[in-house]
């Protein structure tokens, strides 16, 4: 038994350390779904594009993936308000559809785009990081990249709450999300607010693909696949909470890293879906939110 | 005289013809570029009746062109099953999963619903890669379909589209319909005037279900090589969104034009398959930007026109 | 008609197919009180919310300080000067007290002056102060509405819409509010409120709009107006509508 705890010890820390970098990666699609109530199907192609941003960054400037991000926050961060003024904004109304489809539609573009651009072939972040583990004590190996990937998605969700609950675009940007309307009756045009959040969001974007490029290979394709991780984890940490969003991609983390430990590798995706759907059927508000 | 609604039996009836008779006729290309149209169309009509009769956004159709295929393979080759029962035991599966499934994706709805499909779908393509029975990721071949001439895939491909046009077309003029109607009208009076929407909706997406399941068998009786990253991909979902949308979502004739569309498109494209997806998605982004009832519906907004026209006089 | 600060001319309002508003002309005079009375469905709102620009007229103009404002979003028409206080309050839920105030500064030339704003305003209403960290969904009605109030007070305005504020708050709140309404006034804020409740807006306006099935039936001072014309004017009286109409006419 004790011994059985003692071989846990490992998944358990690489799960939640991987949780972790979930986190990041579903904290932009959680914003966007909570001020503005779009499901941004596009969210995991924006995270991949970042990666690859990252990727030209590096090749270029011969740079740590990290410091890229100098460059690619404020590249994503523009790519992100003009996709919601210029489309996503356009179609929004009670008809929560055609907002689903446009994200749907610039899911498959930014795919194929970078498909075009940068050919089927793997890539990768490779820095020092990647290959080194911790180790602590007698029994726990742990990935420095992944160390790093929590690390900083903790501190991006720290400086984010404090965007919020500090500045003036922070909290209008909750104020439009409460009541739009309201909103609007104190001056604050909220359009151009959900363009705001929506360039936030791919700025957290940005740095979810610099920490996913730094941790995994990723293909012009991959983008579906962080954004079902980023649905499990907004589905399971619920709306509207940045510290829910967290704990959503620990949960997620711990699952996928618990079921390929006791069920064998191919078994860590379906048991984050399986408890996705779990969530989705029993609980679809989040098992962190009230009511 | 005749009657226009003889004058347009009279036109289906010609094409039909015209379809049926075209491997007796036309070049090779043009029969394959039919037959893909048919079981594009097929689909995409599936689809159709989810997202735009039902209001239900599936993205995980994929689950039952997956099942579908599979089970074409799995009950030929494994059993020794003739082939049009397997295609057809692949429909009765597909009903019996979405069945299934209907318990926990109905608690679903909206964009919940849409996710909660696509991850049904995803769990399926995992099982399928780490399951050896279907040889993992390496898929299966359909060894039994070299058995069958083109002309019969292609008879087959042909029914199946236009059996999917002709069971809408019933549908909507069906008790069913009515009440698909009336909940697309507005679904909170709709239950007052007694429609069961829970079981409406059911019906919807249990039938697309099956006729995905069959359509995908004879989809992969010219595929010939099932794997599971292909079968069970977001892909066929993007495809038929995109169809339905540009061609006209929630009107019989969008996914008909659509489905040409697409399949000039991908023919014309063929050696840049990424291209011909970056054009469709530009042009269902402009299409919902621009006229977001599609080609068709705006053409029948502006007309007045209809070919199938699924209202009862 | 001297300092007219809000002139409304023959406004036409739809909703859809619904046409909500006819012919409606009403000026308000600066520094005063002004309310609309009339029943539910009578379309004072729709006239409050086309002055804030959340309702575009189909025809006819609004005019602000001697600006044409109709056609500008709600966002611009708090920088012009105009602020609402919308029916239920709406106070923004997850928002603390405090910061619903500071959203009601958002504006740039607001921002400037929060600081003396949010003093006014709690000196207007200590409550607020008492409660600025807690979430605005644990206020009680009147206090909600109080909130609602000093939120639209935040950006400064020259004109403040109050949109049914009595509703659903005990006799005693009720009088509270008012009180204060006088005190802004005195500051030299116009007020323009729409009400149900007759009596209490006769008192405590300058002049009187009563507004029937979408259009204007009677206006004036309120000292000026019999218990009988008023009543007719709320309720509706056909005979009564064809004469204000014929009057108009002349």
């Amino acid at each position: 038994m004790l011994a059985m705890l003692a071989g846990l010890k490992n998944p358990i820390m690489n799960g939640l350390l991987l949780g972790g970098l979930y986190g990041i990666v579903g904290i932009g699609m959680s914003m966007i779904f909570g001020i503005v109530r779009v499901v941004n199907l596009a969210h995991g192609d924006l995270v991949i594009l970042a990666a690859y941003l990252s990727f030209v960054t590096l090749s270029i400037f011969k740079v740590s993936p990290l410091l890229s991000l100098v460059l690619v926050i404020p590249a994503m961060f523009l790519i992100g308000f003009i996709i919601q003024y210029y489309l996503v904004n356009r179609v929004l109304g009670k008809d929560m559809n055609p907002p689903l489809l446009v994200a749907f539609g610039l899911s498959i573009i930014l795919q194929n785009l970078l498909l075009l651009i940068f050919t089927p072939d793997a890539r990768a972040l490779v820095t020092n990081l990647s290959i080194a583990t911790l180790r602590i004590g007698n029994f726990v190996n742990i990935p420095v990249v992944y160390l790093v990937d929590f690390i900083v998605s903790l501190a991006t969700i720290f400086l984010l709450s404090r965007f919020f609950t500090k500045t003036y675009l922070g909290k209008a940007i909750r104020a439009a999300s409460d009541d739009e309307g309201a909103a609007e009756l104190m001056g604050i045009n909220a359009k151009r607010i959900y363009a705001w959040a929506m360039a936030i969001a791919g700025g957290t974007a940005a740095i979810a693909g610099v920490l996913v490029g730094m941790t995994f290979t990723f293909y012009p394709h991959t983008g579906p696949d962080y954004l079902i991780i980023a649905f499990g984890v907004v589905i399971i940490g619920g709306l509207g909470s940045l510290l829910g969003t967290f704990l959503g991609g620990l949960i997620l983390g711990l699952a996928q890293i618990l079921g390929a430990h006791f069920l064998g590798p191919g078994f860590q995706l379906i048991s984050g879906y399986v408890i996705l759907l779990v969530v989705l059927a029993f609980k679809p508000t989040g098992l962190f939110s009230k009511g | 005289m005749l009657s226009s609604f003889a004058k347009r039996l009279y036109g289906i009836a010609i094409v039909a013809l015209a379809l049926a008779s075209l491997p007796l006729w036309a070049p090779r290309y043009w029969v394959l570029i039919v037959m893909l149209f048919s079981l594009n169309l097929a689909l995409a009509q599936m689809w159709n009746l989810l997202a735009g009769y039902s209001g239900l956004i599936s993205l995980g159709q994929q689950a039952f062109v997956g099942l579908g295929g599979y089970t074409l393979a799995v009950f030929s080759m494994y059993y020794g099953f003739p082939i049009w029962l397997s295609i057809l035991i692949g429909g009765m599966l597909s009903v019996l999963f979405a069945l299934l499934i209907s318990a926990p994706i109905f608690r679903m709805r909206g964009v919940y619903f849409a996710i909660g499909t696509w991850t049904v779908a995803e769990t399926l393509r995992i099982l399928f890669s780490n399951w050896k029975y279907v040889g993992y990721g390496m898929g299966l071949f359909v060894k039994p379909a070299y058995t069958l001439s083109f002309n019969t895939i292609f008879y087959a491909g042909l029914f199946v589209g236009v059996a999917s046009v002709a069971l809408i077309y019933f549908i909507l003029r069906s008790k069913l319909g009515l009440g698909l109607m009336a909940m697309r009208d507005d679904e909170t009076s709709s239950e007052t005037l007694g429609v069961d929407i829970f079981r409406t909706k059911l019906i919807c997406f249990v039938l697309a279900a099956g006729v995905t399941g069959v359509a995908s068998g004879v989809l992969y009786l010219q595929n010939i090589f099932i794997q599971p990253f292909s079968a069970f991909g977001i892909d066929w979902t993007v495809r038929l969104v995109f169809i339905t949308i540009i061609g006209g979502i929630g009107t019989i004739e969008g996914p008909i034009v659509g489905s040409f569309i697409y399949v000039v498109l991908q023919q014309w494209l063929s050696e840049y398959p990424s291209v011909s997806l970056l054009i469709l998605g530009v042009i269902a982004i402009v299409v919902i930007l621009l006229a977001p009832k599609g080609i068709m519906g705006t053409i029948q907004e502006r007309l007045g026109f209809e070919i199938l026209s699924p209202r009862r006089k | 008609m001297a300092n007219s600060i809000l002139r409304v001319e023959q406004i036409d309002v739809h909703y859809g197919d619904f046409h909500a508003l006819w012919d409606v002309s009403l000026v308000v005079e600066e520094a005063q009180v002004v309310s609309i009375i009339g029943a539910n469905g009578a379309g004072k709102s729709t006239l409050l919310n086309t002055i804030a620009g959340v309702k575009k007229p189909s025809h006819g103009t609004v005019q602000f300080k001697g600006n044409r404002i109709n056609g500008i979003p709600p966002y611009q028409a708090v920088v012009e000067g105009i602020s609402m206080v919308p029916e239920g309050r709406r106070v923004f839920p997850r928002l603390t007290v405090l910061e619903n105030l500071e959203i009601g500064s958002y504006t740039t030339k607001a921002r400037k002056r929060k600081k003396e704003a949010l003093k006014k305003i709690y000196e207007l209403f200590p409550v607020l102060e008492e409660r600025k960290d807690q979430l605005s969904i644990t206020l009680s009605g009147g206090e909600q509405q109080m909130l609602a109030i000093g939120r639209a007070l935040m950006s400064w305005p020259q004109l403040i819409l109050l949109d049914e504020i009595s509703l659903g708050l005990a006799p005693v709140v009720i009088k509270q509010i008012y009180q204060k309404i006088k005190q802004i006034n005195a500051e030299g804020i116009t007020a323009l409120l729409v009400e149900q409740d007759i009596k209490r807006s006769l008192k405590a306006a300058h002049k009187v709009y009563i507004m029937q099935s979408g259009r204007i039936s009677l206006e004036g001072r309120p000292e000026s107006l019999s218990q009988e014309e008023i009543r007719k004017a709320y309720f509706g009286l056909s005979d009564l509508n064809v004469k204000s109409e014929a009057e108009r006419d002349v």
